[in-house]
């Protein structure tokens, strides 16, 4: 089957992607470009970046700009998957969606109405066992956003590893371990289908701890 | 032993639909099969069945209904989730109804039963399911759609739901049935 990936650059919808690729055939990428951080559906931060990791993918990108608005989202939604069924013949979409009813029922009713079979190989998982996965799968991920009490703003930056997921399980109760309800959004650098990856070379840091964003203003695809 | 039964046609959905139904059975201690909906499910072997839910787009289980159809036989206990409701309904001749259901609704407990009580919220993603019976119990309701049902006289239970999104307790309500 050909499917398209629901695709923010972070870590969910990059590991949703990589455990696709065993199944079936991944033939493009969808990204929707919200307006601001404010969107109810798509992630905010470094999104652009997507072109980037495409290439290094060596995958075609569907990259459309949508209002903040839930229907305004859907609408672009629906528009860019019957894109991507029309140009690409894709059968079926991936999320990265991992316990956001809110999310995954929006994906879900968008996909019916187009009669396109919707996949969440990470739906219902824990959250501590995703981020291992991710580190063991050889991921290279780094935090471009906080939002919400433990997450510092020292954090962004800095790259996943065994110590932050352990932080991150510690504390579970304050801050869901995956960030699904937007405690933080990072950006994948690396992964096994990368056949480059990303390196920054420019970025700027606003805001305070707890509330603070990483934006990448330049970065660049090198050998691996 | 468990047997829980995927009806996924596709494997990558059993990493949604069945993966969690796994992992609330072996949370509560028990030892389980899994098999697919196309395979002989031999029920003697098991205290307690299990059959899952698949993707909306996802039909083929019902090409596998002569399968089920021994579960007539059987006496242990079963509970159908979504596709597996829909399966139940079929065995015992009711006619599916093209019912859309994707999101977070209410539903409301009409008759007591072992697995739920009261009002809780659920998680549906269905486009089949019942309004109506004649030879059913229906133990909960969401609007006009029979949200859960009971076999008379076995203990067969359904729900047009997804409980292992909010309500673990109605599948671990089910493990613990003797």
């Amino acid at each position: 089957m050909k499917v398209c990936v629901l695709y923010s650059g972070g870590k969910d919808s990059s590991l949703a992607l990589l455990e696709a690729s065993r199944f079936f055939n991944v033939v493009c990428l969808v990204t929707l470009l919200p307006e601001s951080e404010e969107s109810f559906l798509f992630h905010y931060p470094n999104v652009r970046l997507v072109e980037l990791q495409a290439k290094a993918l060596g995958l075609p990108l569907i990259l459309r700009k949508t209002g903040d608005e839930e229907v305004a989202s859907l609408e672009s939604l629906y528009n860019a998957l019957r894109e991507a069924k029309d140009l690409y013949g894709v059968e079926g979409v991936v999320t990265g969606a991992i316990r956001s009813t809110y999310q995954a029922s929006r994906f879900q009713r968008v996909c019916w109405k187009l009669r396109l079979w919707c996949f969440n190989p990470l739906w219902l998982k824990d959250e501590v066992s995703l981020l291992r996965k991710i580190l063991d799968y050889g991921f290279e991920v780094i935090f471009t956003r906080v939002a919400g009490y433990p997450l510092k703003k020292s954090l962004l930056g800095r790259r996943l590893d065994q110590r932050i997921i352990d932080f991150l399980a510690r504390y579970r109760n304050y801050v869901n371990p995956s960030g699904e309800g937007g405690e933080y959004e990072t950006l994948v650098l690396d992964m096994p289908l990368f056949r480059k990856k990303l390196k920054i070379l420019e970025y700027e840091v606003t805001g305070r701890d707890y509330d603070a964003t990483l934006i990448v203003k330049r970065a660049e695809l090198v050998e691996k | 032993m468990i047997l829980i039964v995927s009806t996924c046609r596709y494997r990558l959905s059993e990493r949604e639909f069945v993966e969690p139904i796994i992992e609330i059975v072996k949370e509560n201690g028990y030892k389980y099969h899994v098999k697919r909906s196309h395979e002989k499910l031999n029920l003697e072997n098991y205290s307690g069945i299990i059959i899952c839910g698949t993707a909306l787009m996802d039909f083929d289980y019902l090409k596998h209904l002569k399968n089920f159809k021994e579960l007539k036989n059987y006496s242990g206990k079963v509970l159908g989730i979504c596709a597996g409701y829909q399966l139940l309904a079929k065995i015992y001749d009711n006619q599916l109804e093209k019912i859309e259901k994707i999101g977070v609704y209410s539903v409301k407990v009409v008759q007591e039963n072992p697995l739920a009580s009261g009002e809780f919220r659920a998680y549906f993603l269905h486009v089949l399911a019942l309004s109506r019976t004649r030879n059913l119990e229906i133990l909960a309701k969401q609007g006009n759609e029979i949200a859960m049902f009971k076999v008379p006289g076995k203990n067969f239970y359904a729900t047009s739901f997804h409980p292992e999104v909010f309500n673990k307790t109605v599948i671990e309500n089910f493990l613990n049935i003797v």
